[in-house]
């Protein structure tokens, strides 16, 4: 986030108002000698949480009149990879409990091989997915551009790939990872026929050559508009 | 004060609409300001409902009883935990108390996943703010609890029910109410994934762990509600299938149903409708549960009264939830398929489906079965009682299955198990169900089901210690650590797993108190000063009756000297009557329980005449109750473990020194095996005579089999909704009636139908029976269970046919890419760091 690079601290509003609070519970506290203690606990606690009331009321119409700051906007639409990289962490874990329970001689060699196989040639594809979105790349290029050093663009986006990794990200903005894997690992094979070919999980800004998520309209370094072409 | 709780409810009313709107028009719109400010606004419900809450408990505090709700549930002598209790102690506040907790769990719900999951939320703060909005709506427009007297107000109030003036009762509300309002946040989750599309396994993700605590605080209420029961009732038991227990248990079954089904979505990809739908019925059940209680629609001890134009609110919103709920269900059909591959019958997935399946039925026969008196009045204008004897009958076996199955599952694997994998799981197991089962023939036990259920849980806890031992080995191999390391490692890298076992093994000992339950011994005695009475092993001399008084009650207390057959000293017993000034028709049965591991001594005073110095007590000795409340605690420890974030104990991936590994292992081992070698040590110490005949003696009521048997059969006429034998009100002269007639009509040689007959005859219906007889129409109710099970049977069977053939045509490229490739050494590299 942009504030939180900010060096100057001040009060935040949640401070202020909780410190607004905890001073009227005092005051309370001051006000209502005599009274019974439970009396008075309850009444200082009800204060403070009024002073909750305002924090909350303040959380709920500042975004209202604030100017959207680019860089605090959360990409939703790295789904794709996020997606595969799930699917890519269910298999693995799959493969260890399947692993395990053989070692505890739960399962026979035969189905074992078997599950373990089916499992690593699932993952090896994921993973093949992952590679070829050229994503590596893509983040060392951005990482070079913020730093100011010089650094190769991601690889040419080819053809076939693209539409594959485009299905694909219907697939996955339809929300269904194994759908997405599984359309994208028909469409990309054969794999091992295409080295590191690059698939469209981000795009890159004509202007400033800062990555962008595949569908974004607008760069969120620089601010140009994105070109259909670009996307 | 009132008028600023009131305003401060229409506030939170109309900004939950807020929320809810803004939210919506912000995913429309892809309005992030919108969105956020939806989500601010449920956040401000949550502080809005803090601030409300502190003026009604304020109110409390203070007595101001110019506020109805203050005035009919606190009095100024009231302790203070119990002025705080009256809040949620009557209908309104415990609405409001529902909502003050729904606003605070959502809000935490939403700001732990507001940014992982932020295509969902909008959509979640949409969902729970409807919900609050109803629950507002009621308060507002119908039961507010912020309503003031018109005119002069009492000067005194009439003080929170008596029975409700105990610790567990206490604190049991809120626990049973974070459960409810927990299950509210997987619904919200559910239904955001279903308006949004975003179907994966990522919202199931959010809501385990949530649907994890809900259950937890689920169980916690009820357990809560069982000691309650056991301490305040007086009748010697804990759970009576009262409408508002089954309340409380209907989406406890469907919640344990769906934190088993998830784990086939997780590593199979299975099920995904069915968990969709699981999480729709669970919430659904919440309201029908609160529906039941709060409506009237059911008679109940506990039940709030009767209200029809709430029942009409609640069933307008039922309904309305349904409709939403599964007609996005159904237009979402097409995302939820799944890769459905039904390989064996002996595999986990299996045995995850038979779980389902039995809670799942458990479910529909508990509501079929509480809901049958209300349905047959609606249709046959008849009135019927259900009771314990109706549901322990059904249940009991069913309770069994799934012990079974909890010993069964963690011994199979995914997809499938050939017959001597089969054989080397099962052979350590089986040999310890043996061995209970003969340990507990051995020492007397001839009680069928308790027979059956010592072995179950011999065969479970079996199933356990394997898994732990054998576990431990296979990480000590591979991870050249020593046994305690490879120990700690296990649980701290499959948190989730083991935890569940040590859950299973609280559910282990809580079974051991159930099935004690079969075998424990009661009597009733008439005691004059000085005389003694023997019990089992238990010899009981009442001493005096006294009667004493505090600024609330007065009680009347018997004092028993307690020694054992020997002559041995156990000390002295003190059951009492209390009558609260506020309430001096509602006295209160303050029993005395003598606790130890192996069985509990139960003092319940039924009746006394203070000046003949005379007093009916009721003795119970029951077997193993106290496993229940340790199993509990044992669910606790292996919920919390298997909550614990993916971090902790990470340390034990690595080799930890033996000093630590070696204090780790002796808290665990001071936590699991203590309680299973105590178990068997008191089994051991303690055999029972339970199946031997009653003894007349002085001071004991003679009562035959025969009789006891129809003690069960027929209902207590107090209006405790007990059969007879198990009613422990006081002054309640229904319960001596219904015996003394059962004696008489056994005395003229009657068998047990004559009996029963004669009741229905001179009663004019079978409400006065504990079930319905099983004839006409009433064997709807017999054969609805039946019929349930074989259906859901027929439709199990189905469904893994039918995966079984959608699988076989599921080929996988084995071939394609299994190129010894760069790509298969990365895997196996991370394959490696991930351990």
């Amino acid at each position: 986030m942009s504030s939180a690079t900010s060096t100057d601290q001040g009060l935040r509003p949640w401070q202020l108002f909780l410190l607004a609070g905890m001073l009227a519970a005092t005051g309370v506290v001051l006000v209502s000698k005599g009274q019974p203690l439970s009396s008075v606990v309850v009444l200082s606690l009800t204060v403070v949480a009024s002073s909750l009331v305002a924090v909350a009321g303040y959380r709920s119409l500042a975004p209202l009149f604030a100017v959207v700051d680019p860089d605090d906007e959360q990409p939703v639409t790295g789904r794709a990879r996020a997606a595969l990289e799930r699917e890519k962490a269910l298999v693995l874990r799959t493969i260890k409990e399947v692993e395990f329970d053989h070692a505890m001689g739960k399962t026979a060699s035969a189905d074992f091989e078997e599950m373990r196989d089916r499992l690593k040639v699932r993952a090896i594809g994921l993973m093949r997915q992952l590679e070829t979105s050229d994503y590596r790349a893509a983040v060392e290029h951005d990482l070079a551009m913020r730093t100011g050093q010089t650094a190769p663009a991601p690889a040419v986006v080819a053809p076939a790939a693209e539409a594959a990794a485009d299905r694909a990200s219907v697939a996955v903005a339809a929300s269904d990872a194994s759908t997405a894997s599984a359309v994208a690992a028909r469409a990309v094979e054969p794999p091992v026929a295409a080295p590191r070919a690059g698939s469209r999980v981000v795009q890159l800004c004509g202007t400033c050559e800062g990555v962008n998520d595949v569908d974004a309209r607008f760069c969120k370094h620089c601010g140009a508009a994105l070109s259909e072409a670009g996307r | 004060m009132a008028t600023l709780g009131a305003t401060l409810l229409l506030l939170a009313f109309v900004i939950s609409a807020y929320a809810a709107a803004a939210s919506v028009v912000g995913a429309r719109r892809r309005n992030t300001r919108l969105i956020d400010s939806g989500v601010g606004a449920l956040y401000l419900v949550g502080a809005v409902m803090t601030v409300a809450t502190g003026v009604i408990v304020h109110a409390f505090v203070v007595g101001d009883f110019t506020i109805k709700y203050v005035q009919r549930y606190s009095e100024l002598s009231q302790p203070l935990f119990y002025k705080l209790a009256s809040y949620w102690g009557g209908l309104d506040g415990s609405i409001m108390f529902w909502v003050f907790l729904l606003s605070l769990f959502g809000a935490a719900a939403v700001y732990i996943n507001r940014e992982k999951h932020r295509e969902l939320i909008p959509y979640v703060v949409a969902t729970l703010s409807v919900v609050q909005m109803f629950f507002l709506f009621v308060m507002i427009g119908h039961n507010n609890p912020f309503a003031t007297y018109m005119t002069q107000a009492p000067p005194a109030g009439e003080g929170l029910n008596p029975l409700l003036q105990n610790f567990y009762m206490a604190i049991h509300p809120p626990t049973m109410y974070l459960g409810f309002v927990g299950l509210t946040v997987p619904y919200a989750f559910g239904m955001a994934a279903l308006i949004t599309g975003h179907l994966d396994d990522s919202w199931l993700r959010a809501v385990r762990r949530w649907t994890m605590i809900a259950w937890f605080f689920l169980s916690f209420g009820l357990t809560l509600g069982m000691i309650w029961a056991y301490e305040e009732l007086g009748w010697g038991g804990f759970w009576g299938w009262d409408p508002v227990e089954n309340a409380g248990l209907l989406p406890w079954f469907t919640a344990t149903a769906f934190l088993h089904s998830v784990m086939v979505q997780e590593r199979r990809g299975m099920l995904r409708v069915w968990n969709v739908t699981l999480v729709i019925v669970t919430f659904f059940l919440t309201l029908f549960g609160t529906f039941m209680t709060r409506s009237g629609v059911v008679q109940s001890v506990h039940a709030f009264g009767e209200d029809k134009q709430l029942a009409l609110m609640f069933t307008s919103f039922m309904s309305a939830i349904l409709i939403f709920s599964f007609g996005w269900l159904i237009y979402r059909l097409p995302l939820l398929k799944a890769r459905n591959e039904f390989d064996s019958w002996a595999s986990k997935e299996a045995a995850f489906l038979a779980n389902n399946w039995v809670l799942l039925f458990s479910a529909i026969f508990v509501l079929f079965a509480t809901m049958f008196p209300t349905l047959s009045e609606a249709v046959a204008g008849e009135r019927l009682t259900v009771g314990p004897p109706f549901f322990n009958q059904w249940m009991t076996p069913v309770g069994l299955i799934l012990l079974l199955l909890t010993g069964i599952g963690p011994l199979l694997a995914w997809r499938s198990s050939t017959l001597a994998n089969m054989r080397q799981q099962f052979t350590w197991p089986v040999v310890a169900a043996l061995t209970a089962g003969a340990i507990s023939y051995g020492v007397g036990i001839r009680v069928w089901t308790s027979g059956l259920c010592f072995t179950l849980c011999g065969f479970v806890a079996g199933t356990i210690a394997q898994e732990f031992v054998r576990g431990a080995a296979v990480r000590k191999d591979s991870t050249g650590t020593d046994l305690f390391t490879a120990m700690i490692g296990l649980v701290a890298r499959n948190k989730r797993r083991y935890g569940g076992y040590i859950v299973h093994a609280g559910i282990v000992l809580m079974f051991l108190g159930f099935a004690g339950e079969g075998f424990g011994r009661d009597e009733q005695a008439l005691l004059k000063p000085g005389q003694t009475v023997q019990v089992d092993r238990y010899v009981l001399r009442l001493d005096s009756i006294r009667a004493t008084d505090d600024d609330q009650k007065q009680m009347v207390t018997a004092h028993i000297t307690v020694t054992d057959d020997t002559g041995k000293a156990l000390g002295s017993m003190a059951p009492a009557k209390w009558f609260y000034r506020s309430r001096p028709d509602q006295p209160t049965t303050e029993v005395a329980i003598r606790r130890s591991l192996a069985e509990d001594l139960y003092i319940a005073m039924a009746g006394f005449e203070l000046g003949e110095q005379t007093t009916s007590v009721e003795v119970h000795v029951n077997e193993l109750v106290n496993w229940i409340w340790i199993g509990f605690g044992l669910l606790a420890v292996g919920t919390g473990i298997a909550l614990l974030p993916e971090r902790v104990f990470a340390f034990a991936t690595a080799r930890v020194g033996a000093e630590a590994a070696a204090a780790l292992m002796l808290v665990l081992s001071l936590m699991l095996p203590a309680p299973a070698g105590a178990a068997t040590h008191t089994d051991a110490q303690e055999p029972n005579a339970s199946t031997a005949p009653p003894v007349g003696d002085d001071g004991l009521v003679y009562r035959s089999p025969l009789e006891r048997e129809l003690a069960n059969e027929v209902m207590c006429t107090c209006g405790c909704r007990l059969p007879a034998g198990q009613c422990g009100m006081m002054n309640c002269h229904g319960k001596e009636e219904q015996l003394a007639k059962i004696h008489d009509l056994v005395g003229k040689g009657m068998d047990k139908d004559a009996v029963l007959a004669t009741f229905v005859r001179d009663a004019g219906g079978q409400f006065i029976l504990s079930r319905p007889i099983d004839q006409g129409y009433h064997r709807l109710l017999w054969l609805a269970p039946y019929a349930a099970a074989l259906f859901s049977a027929l439709g199990l069977a189905f469904l893994a046919r039918k995966w079984s053939r959608s699988g076989a045509d599921d080929s996988t490229p084995a071939a394609a890419t299994a190129g010894g490739d760069a790509l298969s050494q990365q895997l196996d590299d991370e394959l490696r760091d991930l351990d």
